[in-house]
């Protein structure tokens, strides 16, 4: 047994972060393995299975395209179908606040198996944000779709650009879990984010350009840099200019996303690890 | 001797804090209650009383590799933060622990198990939770299914499983481990008797395979099969590390042994129908709790009775310090008893020539019997702790072999009838 390098473990106060990284390596499989466990108990005894991921996209576009384009009468961004921009939003926003509410209960929700065992805890996230990454590939395909029958229809034509989306999600994926990481810490402690963060999500997605295009409605206000600080913005804008032909990159917006991601990256590793030494003590 | 074999567990002065909150006590008056107000806009951060508890207080020890070491200590004195901190489930306050090798620790059977998986799913989720790459699970596998007797329900969810199954599983796959290290908690207590036999036996072979392990438990006997080494725990502390046998005398004295001759059990824990209860009791003409094992035990023992009933009877039972129960003897009935009645009752157990010489808990019970049912009134289970010396050998000037539990046994046995007999041709 001893001819073989045994792994060196050293437990202290505010351990190192070196022996955590290789940890990560180390359980690397784990995180498949939850996110796998959470795409196959969500759709466990249900007739549509997977199809419940396509329906619930494509519900909320039809409502949304029906208040916003029909009811409110809003206009859509040049040359493009009101319900293929809706959707075009729906995508990343849906995957935006689901990674932030997936890193923000990370701890809260997977507690019971925290307490009992230990693999790096920052697994857990990385696990929620694939089985995300699983659901939007789902509602891409719808989008494919919806894009093909309007080719038809009315002769859209999506952009070239359409090749830059896997960045855009990974983009979303990444400003979404970290912001939800950084909020995870003060979840352990102060459980109101609990109940304030759905609200807040759905107060959001009227504040970001979901359903609604900025351009053609009040891209001449002179609050629009306002508006622009909410991060989802530009990676909104920038999803659907990706999709759509004629729109005008939002360069500001984009900016101040990517400032957003820069930041709330190391702070939010920062705050995980520091929540993550001893949160099963208050938990 | 020394010991050469590497040290594989080093804790170096380890502590665990934990912050307790007290609330504040609310005043009565009004003024009070304005003056509490304006201590909370005041001093926002003191709105409870905060209070430091050292779970762990400077833990220093070491095991070497193949060491099987038992960390016993009653409730509270550290254990499982001991073993949570070992298993970096959360950092220690202070000190430093270096471990050498693969650590797994089995803290609970069934951690990660989802209710809507197969069994099979949850072999894989399970043991990719515990550590186990895609490809050890693969391999270990079939052992896993063996071993966990749940056979063709393998692809059923694991909430249709019943709950034996299910830990039999979740056994399975944690023992099928292979780390350098494994610490256990009181895990082998799960299933039916023949399981838990089966993992017993389990475990001593991992022992035997030279593994290093840490276990934890309260049962005695599991410590002895398994244990060369204890740790006994108290208060956050090491109070001995050394020989099993020794190790599990210090913890009995340690743990909630009632050293008085008068005991008042008026506060015991109510189990049972509690419609007879054990007051207090009380030792007869002793003032020490060791005996010679030919001597008889006399006690005192005052009951309450809150319901009228029918001859209830006492059933005084002896067990070991682990409290498996050894033998039981039951008193003659007690009549007629009315509903607010103290009553108070002598009665002897006639130790003479049975139980071996060693440490002993009695337990204590009210029993009624009514047409064969069988009825419990009140049940205390530390009732007293006592002792039986080994007196004989002395006497008889021969040198004999102190009684050793281990090897022989709970009773002490009358002496074998001998006869030498002529061989047949």
């Amino acid at each position: 047994m001893a001819d073989r390098e045994m792994q060196r473990t050293i437990i202290e106060p505010n351990g190192h972060n070196f022996q955590y990284w290789k940890d990560i390596w180390r359980y690397r499989e784990l995180a498949l393995n939850f996110a796998k466990r959470d795409v196959t108990v969500r759709y466990k005894q249900t007739k549509i299975g997977l199809g419940w991921a396509l329906i619930s996209p494509v519900i909320n576009m039809i409502i949304m395209t029906f208040i916003f384009g029909n009811v409110a009468g809003l206009s859509s961004e040049p040359g493009v179908p009101y319900s293929v921009m809706v959707y075009a939003g729906i995508i990343p926003w849906t995957m935006l606040s689901r990674s932030v509410q997936g890193g923000a209960g990370t701890f809260i929700s997977n507690a019971g198996i925290m307490k009992k065992v230990y693999f790096p805890r920052i697994l857990s996230p990385i696990g929620s944000a694939m089985t995300n990454l699983i659901d939007t590939l789902i509602s891409c395909g719808v989008l494919v779709i919806l894009m093909v029958i309007f080719h038809f229809l009315q002769g859209f034509v999506p952009s070239i650009r359409i090749v830059l989306i896997p960045l855009v999600l990974i983009w979303a994926l990444i400003l979404g879990t970290f912001a939800g990481l950084f909020l995870s810490a003060f979840n352990v402690k102060w459980r109101d984010l609990n109940h304030a963060l759905p609200f807040l999500i759905s107060l959001g997605q009227y504040a970001s350009p979901v359903a609604y295009s900025v351009n053609a409605n009040f891209g001449d206000k002179w609050w629009l840099p306002i508006y622009c600080i909410n991060p989802a913005v530009g990676v909104l804008e920038t999803f659907k200019w990706c999709v759509i032909n004629d729109m005008k990159f939002n360069t500001m917006a984009f900016l101040i996303s990517i400032a957003w991601t820069v930041a709330v990256v190391p702070l939010g590793v920062h705050f995980f690890r520091k929540t993550e030494r001893t949160f099963v003590d208050i938990v | 001797m020394v010991d050469e074999r590497p040290v594989v567990v080093d804790l170096k002065n380890v502590k665990k804090k934990y912050v307790i909150k007290h609330n504040i006590k609310k005043p009565e008056t009004f003024s009070g209650k304005l003056k509490l107000v304006g201590k909370r806009i005041l001093h926002p951060s003191q709105r409870v009383e905060k209070e430091d508890f050292w779970a762990l207080n400077g833990i220093t020890f070491q095991v070497r590799q193949g060491e099987k070491v038992g960390i016993i200590g009653k409730n509270g004195a550290g254990k499982s933060t001991l073993l949570k901190v070992l298993s970096r489930i959360t950092e220690p306050t202070d000190g430093r622990i270096e471990i050498l090798g693969k650590v797994s620790a089995m803290l609970e059977v069934g951690t990660g198990f989802n209710d809507e998986l197969t069994g099979r799913e949850n072999i894989y989720l399970n043991g990719a939770i515990l550590g186990m790459t895609r490809a050890e699970i693969d391999a270990k596998f079939d052992d896993i299914v063996a071993f966990s007797e749940v056979g063709k329900f393998i692809d059923t969810p694991v909430k249709r499983y019943s709950s034996g199954m299910f830990v039999r599983l979740a056994f399975a796959v944690a023992s099928n481990l292979d780390p350098d290290i494994l610490i256990v908690d009181e895990v082998l207590a799960v299933g039916d008797t023949k399981f838990q036999r089966k993992c017993i036996t389990r475990m001593m072979n991992i022992a035997e395979s030279g593994k290093t392990i840490l276990y934890v438990s309260h049962q005695m006997h599991t410590i002895r099969q398994l244990c060369d080494r204890v740790i006994v725990l108290k208060a956050g502390q090491v109070i001995f590390d050394g020989d099993v046998e020794k190790g599990i005398e210090i913890y009995s004295e340690s743990a909630d042994v009632n050293v008085n001759t008068v005991m008042n059990f008026e506060n015991h824990k109510p189990r049972g129908t509690q419609s007879v209860v054990v007051q207090t009791a009380e030792l007869v003409d002793k003032d020490k709790f060791s005996w010679f094992y030919n001597e008889n035990l006399k006690f005192k023992v005052k009951v309450k009775v809150n319901s009228d009933c029918l001859n209830p009877f006492f059933k005084l039972l002896v067990k070991d310090l682990s409290h498996r129960v050894l033998g039981s003897a039951e008193s003659d009935f007690l009549g007629e008893l009315k509903c607010g009645e103290e009553k108070e009752y002598t009665f002897t157990f006639h130790n003479a020539d049975r139980l071996a010489p060693g440490k002993y808990v009695l337990g204590i019970e009210i029993w009624r019997k009514n047409d064969g049912l069988v009825t419990i009134d009140d049940i205390v289970s530390e009732f007293f702790t006592f002792e039986i010396l080994d007196g004989d050998s002395e006497q008889n000037g021969v040198p004999e072999l102190a009684w050793s539990e281990q090897r022989d046994g709970y009773m002490m046995m009358p002496n074998l009838d001998l006869e030498e007999s002529a061989v047949a041709e």
